[in-house]
């Protein structure tokens, strides 16, 4: 829902630091987005691809990472993933409930992150 | 001589390590910090589009009669509509237009703090852009979360929308004088609430009439 956003962010992230290290143009950025993190990966790299045209970064090459999820379980104390099922359109939004004794009662410790990894650039 | 030989683009990586939502969580602790520093209680108001959320803040601002005490964050995309409405009751109101963006975040109502005069003021109402999914992600530093609920939505709003509700601390089913024509079973709804979030404090409403409020007031920790 907040692609566009997210995505102004990174493409503003990503100009700056390549301007700051001296870069003269970003060949490609990495990505790690949580799996349940509320963002569609394919809407977020078109909106990154749209906004680096015209920039040093216009053409660079955007490679995503995904970051299983990972809980834990407030009833029995279960520590790990959870199934997802990947053709659900409405995976991120399903109450996500403890592979171990069904509890809702989970803390997610991992799997909400959208995180810029790296830029690889080139220096002249 | 001394030669200068041209090399070959030098290929390099920038490691940032930067979590862009993480961004957001930061600007709310200082929120936070902000709020504690002054004393003030900060209430995070969402819910869907129609639910009453302007509705039920004006139906508290009534009860709790605190006027300038009271100060108001109204977030929407374009209008004042809301904004002027909790006016009419007498707190301190800003609005945030987000223009196209579907929710609050930290940053803009860290901006909206800078703009209302804080001093004397108690209690802080943040009234979120009307969605049940992207508010649920950007926390915005408040104390407490509720979440406005409808009869009229239908009977699966909370079961479709698991994620914001299990965020909230609070969470209201508003227009209930309409449960029999909608068809809907309070008490059904309030069972998928209780899977969701076993604990939370379920409070059916008409805020229009005032009906269930001083038991909303009592679920944020507000005294009338």
């Amino acid at each position: 829902m907040h692609e566009f956003s997210i995505a102004s962010e990174i493409v503003r992230t990503v100009l700056d630091a390549t301007e700051k290290n001296g870069g003269k143009k970003v060949l490609s950025i990495q990505l790690e987005i949580g799996e349940l993190a509320l963002l569609n990966v394919e809407q977020v790299t078109f909106w990154i691809h749209e906004l680096f045209k015209g920039s040093v970064a216009e053409g660079a090459k955007v490679k995503v990472k995904t970051i299983k999820a990972r809980i834990k379980c407030e009833s029995c104390g279960y520590k790990g993933g959870i199934s997802l099922d990947r053709q659900d359109p409405f995976r991120h939004v399903i109450p996500y409930s403890c592979p171990q004794c069904g509890s809702f009662q989970v803390k997610i410790k991992k799997g909400q992150e959208c995180i810029l990894q790296k830029i690889q650039a080139i220096k002249e | 001589m001394k030669i200068i030989k041209s090399r070959g683009p030098e290929i390099f990586d920038i490691e940032l390590e930067k979590d862009l939502l993480a961004k957001n969580r930061n600007l709310a602790k200082e929120n936070r910090k902000r709020f504690d520093r002054t004393n003030i209680l900060a209430i995070d108001i969402m819910g869907s589009i129609g639910s009453g959320k302007t509705s039920l803040i004006k139906a508290i601002l009534k009860r709790l009669g605190m006027g300038k005490e009271v100060a108001v964050i109204a977030g929407d995309l374009t209008t004042t509509i809301d904004a002027e409405r909790i006016e009419a009751e007498g707190a301190r109101v800003i609005q945030v237009n987000t223009g196209k963006e579907c929710h609050l975040d930290a940053h803009l109502v860290r901006r909206a703090l800078k703009e209302i005069k804080l001093d004397g003021v108690k209690l802080l109402f943040i009234e979120n852009v009307g969605n049940l999914i992207c508010p649920g992600e950007f926390p915005l530093g408040a104390h407490k979360r509720l979440v406005v609920t409808s009869v009229t939505e239908g009977p699966y709003t909370l079961i479709k929308h698991p994620y914001i509700f299990r965020e909230a601390d609070v969470i209201v089913l508003n227009k209930i004088d309409l449960a029999k024509a909608m068809k809907v079973n309070p008490s059904q709804m309030e069972r998928d609430a209780r899977k969701i979030n076993p604990h939370v404090p379920f409070i059916k409403t008409n805020a229009v009439k005032g009906i269930g409020i001083p038991k909303v007031i009592g679920a944020l920790g507000l005294k009338l």
